[in-house]
């Protein structure tokens, strides 16, 4: 397991399909209205936009990390991309601060299983693990 | 070389830009040059002012002040003074000496230049901004060759602001076009941590 992140606009999904040689053919989008199962659409090597995937498991009461780790040998060899939302402002709103405090909790968890970890800052990239 | 740095707030981007730039200058022995980007809206912002002039003073700047069309402060390239026929009026610095292309720039900051130029003074706001921005500061990077350009890392906020206003995102956006830009085009680029430095190339 590999996993990208970084925050918003910072070319992550440009920095992973250069780095890992994929194409856009390889990329399984995480759009807003997804369901939260994974199955059939993660098939793709590249999961992209994990974090509307959280907001998804937020707003249906799961644990995103739980998920993740009950489908362990599945994810095995996949590349996680997702974005950083942990060094803004506290957030007003609970339904936000829950959000990103489920974020952590899933980079965590995705950080520890991951063989490789890079961090993408205004498009370039630096290894952490 | 052009120089790009990010990092947090206030985590010592402008003190270890001011080193840089001190260092290169002095080293190639050509004027070291701060380019002042803000523009006073209110006391709060000629305190700050005041406070960073004094905080520069004793390092060699010459200020520029140019909050905005930053390629108006190079000198026209003699090619382009051929063809306009009367030469243009010479940009000058604050103490009035003329400015030197082959100076090391100091721009502090990228910030505050998308701003002044996205949201203007009779209250419109320039959704392309960032795009045209991209091009200038390019250009400026390569007419100077010795910039040293610094940002503002604000991308890790947990929610889009699009449902907040209509402007705040865009500005992300543009802001990061503007970081990515730099990133790639710079011969070295600095992330600051608290004053630690993580060199990405």
């Amino acid at each position: 397991m590999i996993l990208v992140f970084g925050g918003a606009y910072q070319g992550k999904l440009e920095y992973a399909l250069a780095t890992f040689h994929k194409t856009q053919e390889d990329v399984f989008y995480c759009a807003d209205e997804s369901t939260i199962e994974i199955g059939f659409n993660w098939q793709k090597p590249i999961i992209y936009g994990l974090e509307n995937w959280v907001k998804r498991c937020l707003e249906e009461g799961a644990e995103p990390w739980e998920l993740l780790a009950e489908y362990r040998n599945l994810l095995a060899d996949k590349i996680f991309i997702c974005c950083d939302v942990s060094q803004g402002v506290v957030p007003m709103e609970p339904e936000v601060r829950a959000y990103r405090e489920m974020m952590g909790r899933t980079l965590i968890y995705l950080a520890k299983e991951a063989q490789q970890v890079h961090r993408v800052f205004c498009g370039l990239g630096q290894r952490l693990k | 070389m052009n120089i790009f740095i990010s990092g947090g707030c206030k985590n010592g981007k402008s003190f270890h830009a001011q080193k840089l730039a001190k260092t290169m200058a002095t080293e190639k022995g050509v004027p070291l040059y701060y380019l002042a980007t803000m523009i006073p809206a209110d006391d709060e912002d000629q305190a700050r002012i005041r406070r960073h002039l004094s905080e520069r003073e004793g390092w060699g700047f010459d200020t520029i002040e140019q909050g905005c069309n930053i390629l108006n402060c190079l000198p026209v390239s003699p090619l382009s003074d051929d063809s306009q026929g009367p030469t243009a009026p010479k940009p000058l610095t604050l103490s009035g000496a003329p400015i030197d292309s082959n100076g090391v720039f100091l721009l502090d900051s990228v910030t505050a230049l998308l701003s002044n130029e996205m949201f203007l003074p009779d209250g419109t706001v320039d959704l392309e901004a960032g795009k045209r921005l991209a091009g200038e500061l390019a250009t400026f990077a390569q007419r100077t060759g010795n910039t040293i350009f610094v940002s503002d890392y604000i991308y890790s906020d947990p929610r889009s602001f699009d449902d907040q206003d209509d402007y705040t995102e865009v500005y992300r956006r543009s802001l990061a076009l503007l970081d990515r830009t730099l990133a790639q085009i710079c011969g070295q680029v600095i992330e600051v941590t608290f004053g630690m430095k993580y060199l990405y190339k």
